[in-house]
């Protein structure tokens, strides 16, 4: 996912990462003990890794939150933001604990079994999990079938499954009906039939929402609209359900856009089969307002929460006055400088690297709000994903214009002048293009970004617009040859760390428009590395692997990283929040209580 | 940019400058500075305007000589833990931004951007309006009718709006296959054009009552072409009436760029201009209410001084009103 | 004056159309880069891509296109969709409209009382120290640029942020049927930050007008006769407002295409924001429309305002 919470990239190659870090499980504990202990917690505030997962039951949680949700479908959502939602009424085959990024079992019964060749997934499903009214009856190995074929059907348009699950035999016909690859041998076994060998990957892909269970037989009528709109009346298997009436009409009673969304429990959801404990009787979203006013109004209300970015004056509002109702969450994703490889004077090598070690990150990520919303990166595969330790860690390979986060000119001129340019400045006439954002603090971010490059002797042309305008009018366009694209980031859709460097940096992935690998990477040495990359078995040996192919990264200079995000998010001074560590640190509501 | 914007006088009063009524040993240009000179607010104005002319040609000596950093240079540990910028202090009378650059320092240099717009933007919608006004009031028939048609459209269109949207439209890559480009070039061109009709309205009107005077007809009896007639005879009468509107036009164009930067398609980053900094004052004033107060202080006395000049410029051309 | 009156009304036709024309100039010739990426909204799919330049007919001569263009304009009203949200322009400005409407006549009804009323005093009492205050306020207030007037009083007074909590903050307005009294209290501070300028402008343009009114012969000889003062007065103030008429008509027809500067530090969502918006997300067809709109407005107020001026000033019809 691009690293703005509510903009999803959608293009088929684009990948919305939600930041599911799959640690083994050895690692996790490794990580703390290796002293990165800065990276996932702030000192002073709760974080999902401290926080209790134990509540009282009962009570209605108030949500106040300013943007309306993009889809609530779980065959088509992808946004943090509806995220929340949809995984307290959804179950997908596998989900992550609010404080975990390994999956956990949740319509499957147990850990996915991969063949020795890779080829073949199958998952066991739990027995006694029922749909909500008014469907109400047992969900079987078809329904999530169906909940993935229905990803191809055009009216549905899934955005993501081209992208993991491509290897799936016979998807390249789906468009709604049976897929080859996909068998049902019996009402509580699924199993993927794959032609290419990544079956490590697909078991974990098996977490997306996309594999929650859809009954078809209730959702084909609306999935044969254009666009389908079986969010309208969609049914739930997770503790909770979007209100409805008998019909199962959910628009204009659970859902009414714009104004607001209501969850209540879900009659036939049967606890034994669920790790997760719903101890709120409901949850009413309001929609609309601004941040800043929400902000103080969760800070001063009871039973209320806010769930998206908090800007610069709620973060300090919370840090001055109400410190413990903010939990700031690590895992929100990287930010970096994306550079054009292709075309312009960050072609060369040498000039890349010299703008890395230039870069002052210490003042980019002050400018974001310091040391409680980021920490200062030195790589590209952020702390909560596998292989975060792997690739260096807080401190990353370490390489001269990597060892000064608050940016160093000596080594720059070294860098230029291997450049070509003899006397340490860049002395091209012609000007460079930068396109950054025109809000707060990514505007901050390009103006020194901007600074930068002027001191390094650039002529600058540099373009504030807006940032959804950005992506897809400028630094998504290759075409556009933009040279210096200093706001870009991405979140992982899962913690597997291919999903944060694969579509990001394979040449394989550039794309007209939409485009996600905006540097054009296209190394023909990284290319093979992540294409070998993504038939590797096991978690510990994927991490491995990709860590080895973000030093490479590191190593070619391809983006300058500079920011590991943190995400704060506020609640009610008798609100036990609890956040989910692998979505950008928004609430959990299955997890979330009142004191 | 309103109607309101560019106080119009009836013509009449205008003309009325023209009645040799009172001095006749003097010319209507002598009485009307003499009239000025009179009128000390407009002069105390005049010396502010005087001021901020010599602070936005010596900007950088201003700046050195009070040991203020220059207007782009960043400093992130002027901010805050949380990021935010630091207010007011002996080093930084006006505080810093968010990017640490102090903001006395920025409207200092701010002032450049101001009277650049200001007065060239003005100079040139005034030209193009005489021009057009003297054709059109001159010649009259089909000449007029055709400037005075395209008078019409150009105040037809909400010009701030247009003004946007063209800026916007030409932002990054610019337009016209890049001959447009964003910046202070854009700014001006689309202010100039955005203005002239006010002025060329104006002018067409005081040049249609002229043309019937009879020095005009003395002229046209011994000989003289039109140009002349036009250059010699009918402009220098119509020297203090432009001169009095220009003025009032510098702070409306002043305002306007403001306007457009605050908007965000004016002045492109780094570049200090009071309009853009308080648009980025806005979503932190709360906490930062000195990067809003003090460029919008710099902008409300540049905008009265010049307002008060044309005014004292108003009342020495005319001053049955007088004030 | 029926025959002035078709002709006042045809011209603004023509002029309507002329500005369309340039908008299609303006908007789809200049700016350099594919126009249909341009309009590709926020995810522009190579496929979505193609989709729109079939549906602008890019592939066709400029002269189609611009034909097409004002055929849709003019017979079908139809002014294209907006690419970042997929709604009708039509139906987006129509949304926005009260709001504007809402703002643009509170604010008028604001500044012709205010400035009337300020100018007449002022009129009355040339000189006096009352005079000069007065007058010196409108001169500020007409150096006050709006945006900065308007986050100044949300820094005093609005209730969320301010110093002195009184009034709504920005974005709390509602539209008048949900809450009439949230309506009325949101508007307070955009109105008086809009009315603020103009109601300095018509204050010193009365007062320069009544000023000199007053001087003339008839009004001497109502004072000789022995009408009361306040009769007086009001005979002066009935033919010294002629120019403002015209002003007025002006201002609102400007105003209702938008007042983007109040409306976007207030958040209000207006017309003005809608433009300000599609600006800042390079969304070409609501820019076209909402500047047709607005011109539209100018050129209607132009009209009502000239034919105003006709019917109380017969001599006009003939120019």
């Amino acid at each position: 996912m691009r690293s703005t919470p509510t903009i999803l990239a959608t293009a088929a190659a684009a990948l919305a990462a939600l930041a599911l870090a799959a640690c083994g499980s050895s690692e996790s504990g490794s990580s703390t003990a290796t002293g990165s202990a800065s990276v996932l917690s702030t000192a002073g505030y709760q974080s999902p890794a401290t926080e209790s997962l134990s509540g009282k039951r009962g009570g209605t949680l108030v949500v106040l939150q300013e943007s309306d949700f993009e889809h609530l479908d779980p065959g088509i959502t992808y946004a943090a933001l509806d995220y929340p939602v949809v995984f307290a009424t959804q179950r997908p085959l596998y989900s992550n604990k609010p404080n975990s990024t390994e999956p956990t079992p949740d319509m499957a019964a147990s850990a996915p079994e991969v063949s020795a060749d890779n080829k073949t997934v199958t998952v066991h499903l739990k027995e006694g999990i029922h749909f909500s009214p008014p469907v109400n009856r047992e969900v079987t190995s078809e329904d999530v079938a169906y909940a993935i074929e229905r990803g191809l059907n055009p009216n549905v348009a899934n955005p993501y499954i081209k992208t993991y699950f491509n290897s799936l035999e016979g998807i390249e016909q789906g468009n709604g009906g049976p897929i080859k690859g996909i068998e049902t041998p019996n009402k509580h076994e699924i199993v993927f039939h794959l032609d290419e060998s990544k079956g490590s990957f697909v078991a974990e892909a098996l977490v997306l929402p996309l594999t929650a269970a859809v009954p078809k037989e209730y959702a084909e009528k609306f999935d044969k609209n254009k666009p389908s709109n079986y969010a309208s009346y969609e049914v739930a298997t997770g503790p909770y359900m979007l209100k409805n009436n008998a019909e199962g009409k959910v628009l204009g009673i659970g859902y009414v856009p714009g104004k607001s969304a209501t969850l209540v429990r879900n009659p036939n959801w049967n606890p034994a089969t669920d790790f997760r404990p719903a101890y709120l009787n409901e949850i009413a979203i309001k929609l609309g307002g601004s941040e800043p006013v929400i902000d103080r109004q969760v800070l001063e209300g009871t039973n209320i929460v806010q769930n998206e970015p908090v800007p610069q004056s709620g973060v300090r509002l919370a840090a001055e006055h109400y410190k413990d109702q903010m939990d700031i969450s690590p895992g929100g994703g990287n930010r970096y400088i994306a550079v054009d490889n292709k075309v312009g004077p960050f072609a060369n090598i040498d000039l890349r690297k010299a703008l890395w070690a230039a870069t002052d990150r210490d003042a980019l990520d002050r400018a974001r709000g310091g040391e409680l919303v980021g920490t200062v990166a030195t790589h590209f595969i952020y702390p909560t994903i596998a292989g975060f330790e792997q690739a260096g860690g807080a401190k990353g390979l370490k390489v001269d214009y990597n060892e000064h986060p608050e940016g160093d000119m000596a080594v720059a001129e070294k860098y230029i002048k291997l450049a070509g340019y003899p006397s340490g400045k860049y002395t091209g006439s012609k000007p460079i293009q930068v396109v950054g954002a025109s809000s707060p603090p990514e505007k901050e971010d390009s103006e020194i970004v901007n600074q930068t490059l002027k001191n390094m002797g650039f002529n600058t042309k540099l373009t504030l617009v807006e940032i959804s305008t950005m992506y897809a009018k400028y630094c998504g366009v290759p075409k556009e040859e933009i040279d210096v694209c200093p706001n870009v980031g991405w979140i992982a859709d899962f913690a597997d760390p291919q999903t944060v460097l694969n579509v990001t940096f394979n040449g394989k992935s550039i794309e007209p428009t939409g485009n996600v690998n905006y540097g054009q990477t296209d190394d023909p040495k990284i290319n093979a590395a992540m294409t070998a990359g993504e038939t590797v078995v096991g978690r510990q040996a994927r991490a491995t692997a990709w860590a080895k192919i973000d030093d490479e990264l590191v190593e070619q200079a391809a983006a300058i990283p500079f920011d590991w995000e943190k995400t704060p998010r506020l609640e009610g001074k008798d609100v036990h929040g609890v956040a989910m560590i692998w979505n950008e640190g928004a609430w959990d509501y299955s997890f979330t209580s009142l004191k | 940019m309103s109607a309101r914007s560019v106080e119009v006088l009836p013509s009449d009063a205008a003309l009325e400058f023209l009645d040799f009524g009172g001095d006749v040993a003097r010319s209507p240009l002598q009485l009307f500075w003499r009239r000025l000179r009179q009128d000390r607010v407009a002069l105390v104005s005049l010396g502010f305007i005087v001021f901020l002319i010599v602070i936005a040609i010596a900007a950088p000596l201003v700046v050195g000589a009070l040991g203020l950093p220059g207007p782009d240079v960043q400093n992130l540990n002027l901010t805050d833990a949380f990021g935010s910028p630091l207010g007011p202090s002996l080093a930084h009378p006006f505080g810093v931004d968010p990017l640490g650059e102090d903001v006395m320092s920025r409207v200092i240099y701010g002032t450049r951007v101001a009277l650049e717009v200001g007065i060239i933007g003005t100079l040139i919608s005034t030209i193009i309006g005489v021009a057009v006004g003297m054709l059109a009031g001159f010649y009259r028939g089909v000449t007029d009718t055709l400037l005075s048609r395209l008078m019409d459209v150009v105040l037809s269109i909400p010009i701030l709006l247009l003004g946007l949207g063209l800026a916007a439209a030409c932002s990054v890559h610019g337009c016209a296959k890049g001959l447009i480009q964003p910046g202070l070039g854009t700014i001006i061109f689309i202010i100039a054009l955005a203005t002239w009709p006010y002025v060329a309205r104006i002018v067409r009107g005081l040049v249609l009552s002229m043309r019937e005077r009879e020095f005009v007809e003395a002229s046209r009896a011994l000989g003289a072409s039109n140009t002349r007639i036009m250059f010699r005879e009918i402009l220098p009468n119509l020297t203090a009436p432009i001169i009095v509107y220009a003025s009032l036009l510098i702070p409306t164009n002043i305002l306007f760029e403001a306007a457009l930067s605050f908007l965000g398609v004016g002045i492109r980053p780094p570049t200090a201009s009071w309009g853009q900094m308080i648009a980025a004052a806005s979503p932190i004033f709360t906490t930062a209410w000195w990067y809003m107060v003090f460029p919008g202080a710099a902008l409300v006395l540049t905008v009265l001084a010049f307002n008060l000049l044309g005014d004292g410029l108003q009342d020495a051309l005319n001053p049955r009103n007088a004030r | 004056m029926i025959r002035y009156i078709i002709r006042r009304l045809l011209w603004g036709v023509v002029l309507l159309i002329v500005v369309a024309a340039l908008m299609f100039i303006l908007f789809r010739v200049l700016p350099t880069g594919n126009p249909a990426l341009l309009r590709a909204g926020r995810d522009p799919q190579p496929k979505l891509v193609k989709e729109i330049e079939v549906v602008l007919g890019l592939s066709k001569p400029l002269t189609v296109q611009f034909w097409d263009y004002m055929k849709e304009i003019f017979f079908h009203f139809n002014f294209g969709y907006s690419y970042y949200s997929q709604e009708s322009v039509k139906s987006l400005i129509a949304e926005r409209l009260p709001a504007t409407l809402s703002l643009t006549f509170g604010a008028a009804v604001l500044w012709v009382v205010g400035g009337l009323s300020v100018g007449i005093v002022s009129a009355l009492r040339r000189h006096s120290l009352l005079d000069r205050t007065l007058m010196g306020g409108a001169l500020l207030a007409i150096s006050v640029p709006e945006f900065w007037l308007g986050l100044v009083f949300l820094f005093l007074f609005s209730s969320d942020i301010g110093k002195f909590k009184i009034f709504p903050g920005a974005g709390s307005y509602v539209p008048l049927t949900t809450d009439p009294w949230k309506w009325f209290t949101s508007l307070i501070m955009p109105w008086i930050v809009l009315a603020a300028g103009s109601a300095a402008f018509f204050a010193r343009l009365m007062r320069s007008s009544l000023s000199e009114t007053m001087e003339e012969d008839y009004i001497r000889t109502a004072r000789a006769k022995g009408l009361p003062e306040r009769q007086v007065v009001r005979q002066g103030v009935r033919s010294a407002i002629n120019p403002m008429i015209t002003l007025f008509g002006l201002e609102v027809g400007v105003l209702l295409g938008g007042a983007i500067l109040v409306e976007a530090v207030f958040n209000i969502p207006g017309i003005g924001e809608l433009f300000y918006k599609s600006i800042q997300t390079s969304d070409f067809p609501v820019t076209q429309g909402t500047v047709l709109l607005g011109s539209m407005f100018i050129i209607l107020a132009n009209i009502v305002v000239d034919v105003a001026y006709a019917y109380l000033d017969p001599r006009v019809r003939y120019s």
